[in-house]
């Protein structure tokens, strides 16, 4: 009890004196600028989504701010009124996430898997095969579009199913792009995982299959929630792999939807602007929903 | 409970030219509290990591409870290993540590909490029980990994050097403290260590390994007072013991040792017999080793060993004082009573009585007798 008191003592002590440092109040003003001037576009894209579609081009969003009782959801209401007719931001909404959901799990689950064998499992070669996965990082997605559309379609002419032009084409490639850098990210994560851990667990009568999921898996959570959050991300920005490979599909996600809206001509800046904001906030529910993982010191006690 | 046999064992590494344990074969019995002592590195870690079945075995046979359980995988040999790094799950609370074993193994709930409970009073864990292992001090987390493997009630516990990432002070206290547990149990403890002092004070009987091969095994008397080699006399006992190599000098009417020099200050005295024993043996030299306990200052009137030495460094301890001392260049250790006058620099006689000095081959390094 005594030792408990006394820590506490000097962590207060410890406090005290980073507030005495004199160059914590100018940084903290640096980082607020460099913050505000990062957020001007998004929320220049907010307000603009908030004004009449007739106000746009008339005076800079910023005279918004000024006159705030003009800002309006209808173009919200508009865009959303139409429901999930094919093509709408609603559609696109969902077919958005009938992608990213699957594409992300798919990689978390398979790259668990993966380091787990690659860090504790025995068998010969582990070195050689998790050098190849980090040296297909390297590998540009570009390079592999026409190559991966062409393989689709052999598959479509040998066993009759063609992923080409489906949604579940699209999720396989983002999961074979995602898995080299997952695979890369929970290896590293693991082996920072004592293996007395696991040999405790399996002395105590734990087969396999319960070493990974009760001991490995909980240990591992927060580098799970960072690939989560980068992969949801990676595949929720994707408009490439979309466009290439979704074709034709009357469903297309977000990011096609918006990419639609830029005419030769003239572009509809209000649906790029709502349909931009609607975009940004399921990546945002992801990464607050995932942000308690963010745990640091999680193999603290474990060893010594 | 049960007896552990081991027969032949046997680990080589490949790329190694050496085996890291050589052909052991020691009997445990029933209840018995042996520890494996030896240097870093000797193959005893290794033979604890076989009978966890945390290693294969290359080849020879273990036997827990009557059965070979060479192939059997570590959940199946009823037996509870603690760690040296302790491997607590630190995402679990110190209760959910003790009792993932049982958890494991479907035992009925209530079963698992008595057990919990059980354990915890005897490790005095009961108000620590919902904290997770980061909260903990050394001690107490070296207590739950102990509670991790009393809950499982096994039928052999083995433990990895436990006490070594804990202080001087609680190293002494939970020394005593896995004595009194194992005389509450009655358990078969297997217990590595490289500290000879955890060894001579917790086992019944104690097995020295050096270089992989077993060099004696036995109750800490027999090894303290009949070691079987140089090695063993050399590593039981603290400060260890001394070794002076001596020429058998047979020119004269009684047989006796003097140092290697022409004009030693080192002389051994022996009885009638050893002189006619040492009179027909073979070879010039032997061994001769003297524990600094043994050692007093002054000379003896019977026969033994004496030794005129320069006082190099004095350790004073409280009650004695460690003597450093310089005879024939050979380095000497005695421990003295506080009490003594000797300064730094004195040349004083050092002496110990036959029955106290041990002689050994200096080739094959065995003890004579």
């Amino acid at each position: 009890m005594a030792n408990i008191v006394q820590s506490t003592d000097l962590t207060k002590r410890r406090r005290g004196l980073s507030r005495r440092l004199p160059t914590r109040g100018p940084s903290n003003i640096i980082l607020g600028i460099i913050a505000i001037v990062w957020l001007v576009p998004t929320v220049s894209l907010l307000v603009i989504s908030l004004r009449p579609e007739a106000d746009f081009g008339v005076s800079g969003w910023w005279k918004a701010l000024l006159a705030p009782s003009s800002l309006t959801f209808s173009n919200y209401r508009v865009l959303f009124d139409q429901g999930f007719v094919a093509g709408g931001l609603l559609d696109s909404l969902m077919t958005s996430i009938e992608i990213t959901v699957p594409a992300t799990l798919l990689v978390v689950l398979f790259a668990c898997f993966a380091g787990h064998s690659l860090v504790f499992g025995r068998w010969r070669g582990r070195d050689v095969v998790f050098l190849i996965v980090v040296g297909l990082m390297v590998v540009p997605v570009q390079v592999a579009l026409i190559p991966v559309v062409q393989f689709y379609h052999e598959l479509g002419n040998l066993f009759g199913l063609n992923p080409y032009g489906t949604i579940p084409g699209v999720i396989i490639f983002h999961v074979a792009f995602g898995l080299p850098f997952g695979i890369f990210l929970m290896r590293n994560f693991m082996s920072g995982i004592p293996k007395d851990l696991l040999e405790a667990a399996r002395m105590e009568g734990a087969g396999e299959w319960k070493v990974f999921y009760r001991i490995v898996l909980p240990l591992a959570l927060p580098a799970l929630a960072s690939l989560a959050i980068f992969q949801f991300i990676w595949v929720w920005n994707d408009l490439l792999v979309a466009l290439v490979f979704l074709g034709g599909n009357a469903h297309t996600p977000l990011t096609v939807f918006l990419y639609d809206q830029n005419h030769e001509l003239q572009a509809n800046y209000w649906i790029i602007s709502t349909g931009a904001i609607v975009s940004v906030i399921v990546p945002l529910i992801v990464f607050f929903s995932f942000q308690r993982y963010f745990v640091r010191g999680v193999l603290a006690g474990a060893v010594k | 409970m049960a007896s552990v046999v081991l027969r032949n064992l046997t680990k080589q590494y490949s790329g190694n030219n050496a085996p890291s344990l050589d052909m052991l074969n020691l009997e445990i019995a029933d209840g018995e509290f042996v520890c494996l002592v030896g240097p870093s590195g000797c193959g005893k870690t290794t033979a604890l990591r076989m009978i966890a079945g945390l290693e294969d075995v290359t080849s020879g046979e273990i036997e827990i409870g009557g059965r070979i359980v060479n192939d059997l995988p570590s959940r199946d040999r009823d037996i509870a290993l603690v760690f040296q790094s302790y491997a607590l799950y630190p995402h679990l609370t110190v209760a959910d540590n003790m009792s993932f074993g049982l958890k494991l193994r479907k035992v009925p709930k209530a079963e698992i909490e008595q057990a919990v409970q059980s354990a915890a009073k005897i490790l005095d864990l009961v108000d620590l029980l919902k904290r997770k292992p980061a909260q903990l001090s050394g001690g107490q987390r070296q207590r739950v990994a102990l509670g991790r493997a009393l809950v499982r009630d096994p039928a052999v516990f083995l433990m990895d050097e436990p006490l070594s990432n804990l202080d001087a002070k609680l190293r002494v206290q939970t020394r005593a403290e896995i004595a009194q547990l194992h005389h509450r149990l009655q358990a078969t403890m297997l217990y590595v260590t490289h500290d000879q002092v955890e060894a001579m004070t917790m086992a019944d009987r104690i097995a020295v390994i050096n270089l992989g091969v077993l060099e004696q095994y036995g109750t800490p008397r027999d090894l303290y007072n009949f070691p079987n080699n140089q090695f063993v006399a050399g590593f039981i006992g603290s400060p260890s013991m001394n070794f002076v190599s001596m020429r058998i000098n047979r020119d004269v009417e009684r047989v006796h040792l003097t140092g290697m020099s022409a004009d030693s200050n080192i002389k051994v005295t022996l009885t009638d017999e050893q002189s006619d024993i040492l009179r027909k043996s073979d070879g010039s030299d032997i061994v001769v080793g003297v524990r600094p306990e043994h050692l007093i200052e002054g000379s003896i009137d019977h026969a033994g060993f004496s030794a005129v030495a320069k006082v190099e460094v004095i350790e004073f301890l409280g009650n004695d004082e460690h003597i450093h001392a310089t005879s024939d260049e050979t380095d000497l250790v005695a421990i003295l009573n506080a009490h003594s006058s000797v300064a730094r620099g004195d040349s004083i006689t050092l002496s110990a009585p036959l029955d106290t000095v041990h002689f050994f081959d200096p080739t094959s390094g065995l003890r004579l007798s």
